[in-house]
């Protein structure tokens, strides 16, 4: 990948809307941006920083709900709900980080699941605030046509790709990098582990409200077992990273190529499609298996399986 | 090289296997849960399609076209839902959507069918405020929740008079609105609601809640729970011995041949809303439910029924329409009045709803291991049984 492709690929991105889709492969479109910026997001605290999180819903949950609720409760639009969930997600990424960073390895893991599923039965419970199992409905989204929604959504993810690319090449990136390999020793070299692990759970956590506030204007319909899901949301958000690459600035958004268009592809598939959950466990399988580091991480062994023979940088 | 032949091989066998398998004339395809949770309400549902498509195309079809359906998986997610309803709008053209089964997919796919103005009709899905959006083409075919319980509380009033009730519900979109309207059921009727209490869907051990309910002895139990949350409840109701006049259920888990196979003798007497039993004097109602136990083995539930009986409501209302647009249909949609196997199907604007079938609901009761319609007495299969023995005095 050169210095350029990103500014090209976002080029083309961009085009893609003038070439006449129709609204169905728009739809796709939209859900694999929004699935690349929660992969993006994951990355940065899970891939960089080595915080295993499989809470994710938690925060595209507040995001999600920062939208709804201010949306039912207050009256103002639910695209209001993107800057206010920065705040709702940072505060919420405070509290669980207070917490959870504590902990390390398999019990982070633990904790931070624990979160999502805590969240959940706040959101199901707070009836009067969330409206609980009902859930939260937009009278009317903003746009019948697709096209502002693919804008925005991909204005998130090209910000949200450079950010996390900029802050990993900075220092910052490296102390995240050091306490990934090594917390002990990134602590004895003067690294504040607890202040950085914080850091990268804040941004992880805001891209991913963000995602979640784009979610309720999109969809329109909200209720706590869709957004704060543990299957639908958090261990998709890790399946995205796992097969794109982890800790690779293209995993994310090659991992949601297939988690959503390859999904999608294979549900679609007259009679066969109804084995697709069986035809998707054995691809994963696969991929995990031939390709641990990921389809990015680990492009070379792809590429040879090909038999493309491709001059080796 | 070799490999990558290997690889075109497979795509294009891939690619064969994915080109159109039918060519009829008028495709309908329908979005189901076939997979995930909600998979066994899919499948009764789908079956059911199937049966109906049959005896239509049997018929003569619609307009001398033979009706052909397919079905897409939507996994109860409402993002999949919607791609499929994109997709068969946008790309498809399909005039008119059927199906779906959870109220968050039926949410998901009622909006896109409001915005791109093709009609949708509903079909099992419960959750009150679908029709209460004022959109125009959404068209719900089932009662809403607030209604299933209309039924047993007048079971309530008139044969078992309780004092106290228990509500035990699943915390979901239809276990919250069931319970709600079961509460103001009670209100009206001047029963004390003592003890109210919501449970996560899926749990595996009621007994916290169940003790709480022993404890405040309750006249009757009324609980909202999907498959495998109803025969547990029943099971370990009967573990822990706990007596009521009546125990009683908000259709949907309690309503299927399910609860019967996996709760066994601890599903004696109890009762049950539904929206339908194979035992009513509807025309086909009986046909169709006796075409569906030979194939499958099992009497269908209300969501099946619902599901054979909306494709006779499409292929009418197609019928009448008088071109394939969806605007026409949606107009043919409105003027229905048609007696299916479901009942009676008009959809009227009122109460607060738009486009809904205001159909009766029944009372069902396990007697021997079968259901029995046993309310209103004029449907009844046969008599209600009342008092419920205690468990000790069962057997």
């Amino acid at each position: 990948m050169n210095k350029y492709s990103p500014f090209l690929l976002l080029g083309l991105l961009a085009l893609l809307p003038f070439v006449g889709l129709s609204s169905y492969m728009m739809h796709i479109l939209i859900l694999f941006l929004m699935w690349s910026v929660i992969g993006i997001a994951w990355n940065l605290l899970s891939g960089y920083c080595g915080q295993v999180s499989f809470g994710h819903a938690a925060f595209f949950g507040i995001g999600a709900y920062t939208a709804g609720i201010f949306y039912a409760k207050v009256g103002i639009s639910a695209w209001w709900g993107m800057p206010l969930s920065i705040i709702a997600s940072t505060i919420a990424a405070l509290v669980i980080g207070y917490i959870c960073l504590r902990l390390r390895g398999p019990f982070f893991a633990l904790a931070t699941l624990a979160m999502g599923m805590i969240l959940k039965v706040i959101a199901e419970n707070l009836t009067d605030f969330t409206g609980g199992d009902i859930g939260i409905m937009l009278q009317q989204r903003t746009w019948v046509d697709k096209t502002g929604y693919y804008y925005i959504i991909l204005a998130i993810a090209a910000i949200s790709f450079f950010v996390v690319k900029k802050i990993v090449e900075s220092k910052l990136g490296y102390y995240f990098v050091a306490i990934r390999e090594d917390q002990d020793a990134a602590e004895s070299l003067g690294i504040n582990t607890t202040l950085y692990k914080t850091i990268a759970l804040c941004i992880s956590a805001v891209i991913t409200g963000i995602a979640g506030a784009f979610y309720m204007n999109y969809m329109g319909y909200i209720d706590p077992k869709v957004v704060f899901a543990l299957h639908d949301i958090s261990i998709i958000t890790i399946m995205v990273v796992m097969v794109g690459g982890v800790a690779t600035y293209w995993g994310p958004v090659v991992g949601s190529l297939i988690m959503v268009m390859l999904a999608e592809l294979i549900r679609s598939i007259p009679k066969l499609g109804e084995a697709h959950h069986t035809f998707f466990g054995v691809l994963l399988i696969l991929i995990i298996i031939f390709m641990p580091n990921g389809i990015v991480g680990d492009f070379r062994k792809f590429a040879k399986f090909f038999g493309v023979r491709r001059a080796q940088r | 090289m070799k490999r990558f032949g290997i690889m075109l091989l497979i795509v294009s066998i891939f690619c064969l296997v994915a080109a159109p398998v039918m060519a009829a004339n008028i495709n309908l395809v329908i979005p189901l849960p076939l997979t995930g949770k909600q998979a066994k309400f899919g499948e009764i549902m789908k079956r059911s399609y199937e049966i109906a498509v049959e005896e239509i195309n049997a018929k003569g079809g619609v307009k001398g076209q033979k009706l052909a359906i397919s079905f897409e998986d939507s996994t109860g997610k409402p993002e999949i839902a919607r791609s499929i309803v994109e997709k068969l709008i946008g790309t498809k053209k399909q005039p008119i959507i059927v199906g779906e089964y959870t109220s968050a997919c039926a949410k998901a796919v009622a909006a896109v069918a409001e915005e791109r103005k093709t009609p949708y009709l509903v079909v099992a899905s419960a959750d009150d405020n679908i029709t209460q959006q004022k959109y125009k083409y959404v068209f719900r075919q089932n009662a809403v929740n607030s209604h299933y319980s209309d039924g047993v509380a007048d079971y309530f009033k008139k044969i078992v008079k309780p004092s106290t009730i228990a509500i035990l519900y699943e915390s979901s979109a239809f276990g919250t609105s069931g319970a709600e309207a079961m509460r103001k059921d009670a209100k009206a009727m001047g029963i004390k609601v003592v003890v109210d209490e919501k449970y996560e869907a899926g749990s595996v051990d009621f007994k916290p809640i169940l003790s709480k309910v022993k404890a405040a002895k309750p006249d009757v139990v009324y609980m909202v729970s999907y498959v495998m949350d109803a025969s547990l409840l029943m099971k370990q109701i009967k573990e822990l011995r706990i007596d009521a006049k009546q125990f009683a259920g908000g259709a949907a888990g309690f309503a299927i041949p399910e609860f019967l196979q996996n709760a066994k003798d601890a599903a004696e007497y109890v009762i049950s809303a539904t929206l339908w039993t194979e035992k009513l004097k509807y025309p086909g109602a009986k046909e169709y439910a006796n075409k569906y136990k030979a194939k499958y083995g099992d009497f269908p539930s209300y969501h099946g029924a619902s599901a054979y009986a909306s494709l006779y409501v499409v292929a009418d209302a197609l019928k009448r329409a008088k071109d394939m647009q969806p605007e026409s249909i949606r107009a043919a949609m409105k003027a229905t009045n048609l007696m299916t196997a479901f009942g009676p199907v008009k959809f009227e604007d009122k109460e607060g709803y738009q486009n809904q079938n205001f159909n009766d609901t029944f009372v069902i009761q396990v007697q021997k291991g079968v259901f029995e319609t046993i309310w209103p007495e004029n449907h009844a299969s046969k008599k209600y049984i009342f008092p419920v023995p205690t468990w000790k005095d069962r057997r």
